[in-house]
């Protein structure tokens, strides 16, 4: 069996990210829901907001797919079906740090958020007209490294060689060592889970939007919003800024170094009134 | 009582007490800039996210640490408001880490330009540096000596 076929099989296993559960958990249990103290947990972790896309889409509960919380919350018209989602969708699996990334408890989610608000804040200062899911698409783009961090970890030395001495990419050096990016591997569990394929084609190609044959604003918007992510250095893990942007998304979006300024100061300013929940994140009961 | 004080994005912290250790946490293309007076043996340390205000005005007059430019000079101030000697202070930086082989989003470069500009302008030097590249970077400064420390990918090295 091939290091990728060997990957692909442990991940078939999994039911669920780890995610803020217990804290949205809580609310659910509360004598009165507080739904928009729920809808800002969820909108805020990748792996609350894959589940309930994930029950909301396989569900009858809907016509046509869903792609933010928003919409899936308003498809879920009573605390039951809520509780359902929490209490069955969400695996007993929890990882204390994303070993092999080297990153730290919350800043996974910190990452996450940043790439998510970047890709949104350059939609608007470049008035580029895009579905609502641009956020959404970017909180989910890294989803991959929670699968495939066990795997990096063992393997760091070698990829981090190809990345130092050979001048690779690290998710070149990703899919030279281990068969298969963290972006792949992302896309490939979301498939699984039902997610909609614009969702997924984003997840997949977000870091090389080349390779996807088409034009998709969204997908732009979230390869340089998670470069941006990584410049402002909010949950830089061991692969830091060795990935490559693409000339053609730069070119065709109009990107210059002072929209990138601005969208950096903005997303810095709109993160400080989250810290709050990157906290809540980061306890005992809550850690990524 | 000792303490670690963090340095969040856009941010800055200073200390009078030798035994604190200011620390800020992944630096990306951003530039951190250590400010120790070693006779005083007080300091400080920024962590700036873009090198000048000169495009954003009003972000630099709500929080001047967001930019280098504004953000070194606001931390020689406020240090010397608590009784550091300007022409003793020591500077030293980390971070300014750029994307793959990449022009445009050269933010870290330019912040360290920006950084150089500055200390040119007022005849000061840089000390010490560990810049550019693509790694993310942790600095830490210890009151006590005015050491700073650089850990990156595991490894830590002094400045």
């Amino acid at each position: 069996m091939s290091r990728r076929d060997e990957i692909l099989a442990a991940c078939e296993k999994v039911v669920a990210m780890p995610t803020c559960v217990h804290k949205a958990a809580s609310l659910l249990d509360g004598a009165e829901m507080d739904f928009a103290r729920l809808a800002r947990i969820i909108e805020y972790d990748p792996g609350l907001t894959a589940n309930l896309l994930k029950v909301v889409n396989a569900s009858s509960l809907t016509d046509g797919p869903m792609l933010t919380v928003r919409s899936a919350l308003n498809a879920l018209q009573s605390s039951e079906v809520l509780r359902f989602f929490i209490s069955t969708g969400v695996a007993p699996y929890y990882v204390h740090v994303i070993a092999g990334y080297d990153q730290a408890p919350s800043q996974f989610l910190q990452h996450s958020t940043t790439v998510a608000i970047a890709s949104r804040e350059l939609a608007r200062i470049l008035m580029v007209d895009v579905p609502g899911y641009v956020y959404t698409a970017g909180l989910l783009s890294g989803i991959g490294k929670l699968l495939l961090g066990a795997y990096v970890q063992v393997d760091l030395r070698e990829i981090l060689r190809l990345v130092f001495d050979e001048g690779m990419a690290f998710d070149g050096a990703e899919e030279a060592v281990l068969g298969i990016t963290h972006a792949e591997l992302g896309s490939i569990v979301l498939e699984r889970w039902g997610l909609p394929e614009p969702l997924t084609r984003v997840v997949r190609h977000h870091l090389r939007p080349d390779g996807y044959d088409g034009r998709d604003a969204v997908l732009d918007l979230v390869h340089v919003g998670n470069v941006l992510a990584k410049m402002i250095g909010l949950g830089l893990g061991a692969d830091g800024l060795n990935y490559e942007v693409s000339s053609r998304v730069v070119e065709q979006l109009g990107i210059t170094s002072q929209i990138l300024d601005t969208v950096a100061a903005n997303v810095v300013v709109e993160l400080r009134s989250l810290w709050d929940l990157f906290l809540e994140c980061a306890d005992d009961f809550c850690n990524l | 009582m000792s303490k670690t004080l963090v340095v969040g994005i856009s941010d800055m912290k200073l200390s009078t007490n030798p035994g604190d250790v200011i620390v800020t946490y992944s630096l990306g293309s951003c530039l951190g800039v250590t400010v120790y007076d070693p006779k005083a043996r007080i300091g400080g340390m920024v962590h700036c996210l873009l090198p000048s205000a000169v495009a954003a005005r009003e972000k630099a007059r709500a929080n001047p640490f967001m930019f280098v430019n504004t953000g070194v000079a606001m931390t020689v101030r406020r240090l010397v408001d608590l009784g550091a000697d300007k022409s003793r202070l020591v500077f030293k930086a980390a971070g300014g880490a750029n994307m793959r082989k990449d022009r445009i989003f050269d933010t870290g470069v330019r912040n360290f330009k920006a950084l150089m500009k500055l200390l040119d302008h007022n005849n000061r030097r840089l000390e010490a540096k560990d810049v550019g590249g693509t790694i993310p970077r942790t600095l830490f400064l210890y009151l006590d000596t005015g050491r700073v420390v650089v850990r990156s990918l595991g490894k830590e090295s002094d400045l």
